[in-house]
């Protein structure tokens, strides 16, 4: 599949995003957020709406008519992308209420009751994301276990490395609480792609040629001639294939700057080893990544319909 | 509205059959369609770089050709490929807009251009790759099964058939109601065990596709030309031919 740099941001940010403010509601459901906490709660609300906000206006440049984009909120009966507009549009009010109510008042039961759900609503709202591309049955590389977990794994491990940087911002050190948990969903993330490649590696593909053209048993079919001479949509966009050699290098460098890096130096910054920059390094590490990760997610999947022109699936 | 209707008893399911012994791989099939869903007033099909190098352009309907093996013999098999309008299709379900949608009455998925945002995700569902974005207009373009000809009662009865089917030079495709068990598509189905495409993935396609026939005319394997033989003859002669091959 075709990465487009408008979806690769898109999900990559309101990962960061959603993920940033699902811990802020975490800590105050579990009362680990304390009154003086409020600078932390609002500065940590407004960057995770930052970053949400950047990823869907990356997303309206996947949209040939953004004009109609309002459209997209009718279908959530059917559509997971309807729905992760809806979900993501919703969890604002939900998070500016949760600060508002945070900052005025502190850790009551009712901030904390909005905590929890800013916390729902942005874990809701990236599970739409995933369930996207998890639903596509075309695409054997996306439609399977792992997918939604991940991105909801992602999720929560870019926003706890974003959320030690700004926790070091308001008190001067990470708190070994979101050191150690930054550090260990690094850990998770790493382990998590791990068994996703894995697990596509060893897919057998839903197709041969011969039986998407619906052959008999014991007949076999290779491509004579295209029905075009030039390449087309389909094949732009389906056909996209990533050489193997490179693949290899690619996930390499995901899991030592993706995930690896940034479980060092959050370990690093919960020691309070120069913890300003070694958070803040940590947030660049995952950023970039994750943007690789996400390119590759898009890179190494392979559509169906491309086997009518004999290309691997 | 993007859900898919409930089948209606009684309602049509109006597809094509496609013979993929007699298709002869000519193209008139696509040319013919591009030529009725380009020459409306819309002029929904475009073309890009039409007289360039790299000249493309949204067709509904692709033929390919494939050359297959076994069942001891080998053989040319053309494969038109459009859309199936399926039955579980998934690119009506994912359509964040309810621009996609399949018709009650007989089952007909298409688009309403005037709501699709253009954001492909169907095109990303049809594991047929029956869906293409016009570039120009930014929205998603597939086969209506000529809708605008089946219903069409300013032709005559006859000429009510999709442009591909009405154009078909060796009668491969075929039009009809595959929900009436006695209409003549579903009963050519059911004679030349018509088969679904990717029937694994569960879509449930209204088009059906013949396979291609066994050969049934007997055919001696070619004799390799016989050697030159042997004895006093058979020698002078191998000594003319050095001769006159020196």
């Amino acid at each position: 599949m075709r990465p487009a740099a408008s979806v690769l941001l898109l999900t990559t940010a309101t990962g960061f995003g959603f993920g940033l403010l699902a811990w802020l509601g975490a800590y105050s459901v579990l009362g680990l957020l304390p009154g003086h906490a409020r600078v932390l709660v609002a500065a940590g609300v407004a960057t995770s709406l930052l970053f949400a906000s950047f990823g869907l206006g990356a997303s309206m440049f996947h949209l040939e008519r953004k004009e109609r984009a309002w459209r997209a909120f009718s279908q959530w009966r059917s559509s997971w992308l309807s729905r992760e507009g809806v979900a993501a549009v919703l969890t604002y009010p939900v998070a500016i209420a949760f600060a508002a109510v945070f900052w005025r008042d502190g850790p009551v039961i009712w901030a904390r009751l909005l905590g929890a759900a800013a916390l729902v609503a942005s874990l809701g709202t990236v599970y739409c994301t995933a369930m996207i591309y998890a639903s596509l049955k075309p695409i054997r590389q996306w439609h399977n276990r792992h997918t939604a977990a991940d991105y909801l794994l992602y999720a929560v491990f870019s926003g706890a490395v974003l959320f030690a940087t700004l926790h070091t911002l308001d008190l001067g050190a990470p708190g070994a609480t979101a050191s150690a948990a930054a550090a260990a969903a690094a850990g998770i993330a790493l382990i998590a792609k791990r068994a996703y490649w894995r697990h596509i590696d060893a897919q057998t593909p839903l197709a041969t040629l011969a039986t998407a053209i619906g052959l008999p048993k014991g007949i076999e079919a290779r491509p004579l001639d295209a029905p075009h001479f030039t390449e087309n949509y389909i094949l732009r966009q389906m056909g996209f294939a990533i050489a193997r050699r490179h693949a290899v290098k690619l996930r390499r460098i995901v899991l030592v700057v993706g995930f690896a890096l940034p479980l060092v130096l959050s370990i690093l910054a919960g020691l309070t080893l120069a913890p300003m920059t070694t958070t803040t390094l940590a947030v660049a590490c995952a950023g970039i990544g994750l943007l690789l990760e996400r390119w590759l997610f898009f890179a190494e999947a392979t559509h169906v319909s491309a086997v009518y022109y004999g290309r691997r699936i | 509205m993007t859900m898919l209707p409930e089948r209606a008893p009684g309602a049509k399911r109006l597809g094509l059959v496609i013979d993929l012994d007699t298709c002869v791989g000519c193209h008139a099939c696509a040319v013919n369609c591009k030529e009725w869903n380009t020459g409306g007033e819309a002029g929904i099909l475009p073309d890009y770089d039409k007289y360039g190098p790299e000249p493309d352009g949204v067709w509904f309907n692709r033929i390919h050709s494939y050359e297959t093996d076994g069942q001891g013999c080998s053989r040319t098999v053309n494969v038109p490929r459009s859309c199936l309008h399926c039955e579980d299709a998934l690119c009506v379900t994912v359509c964040p807009t309810g621009a996609s949608y399949k018709r009650v009455q007989d089952g007909i998925v298409l688009v309403d251009t005037d709501k699709c945002i253009g954001c492909q995700l169907c095109s990303w569902a049809c594991p047929y790759g029956a869906r293409e974005l016009d570039e120009k207009a930014g929205v998603m373009r597939k086969c209506t099964l000529c809708i605008d000809r089946i219903y069409d009662e300013h032709l005559p009865p006859a000429e009510r058939e999709p442009a591909c089917v009405a154009t078909c030079p060796s009668r491969a495709r075929h039009f009809g109601d595959l929900a009436d068990p006695d209409s003549k598509v579903s009963q050519l189905v059911k004679e030349r065990g018509g088969v679904d495409l990717l029937a694994g993935l569960g879509y449930r396609p209204t088009n059906k596709y013949l396979p291609p026939r066994r050969a049934t005319i007997p055919t001696a394997p070619v004799k390799p030309p016989a050697p030159g033989g042997k004895g006093i003859g058979a020698a002078l002669l191998g000594l003319l031919d050095k001769a006159l091959s020196r």
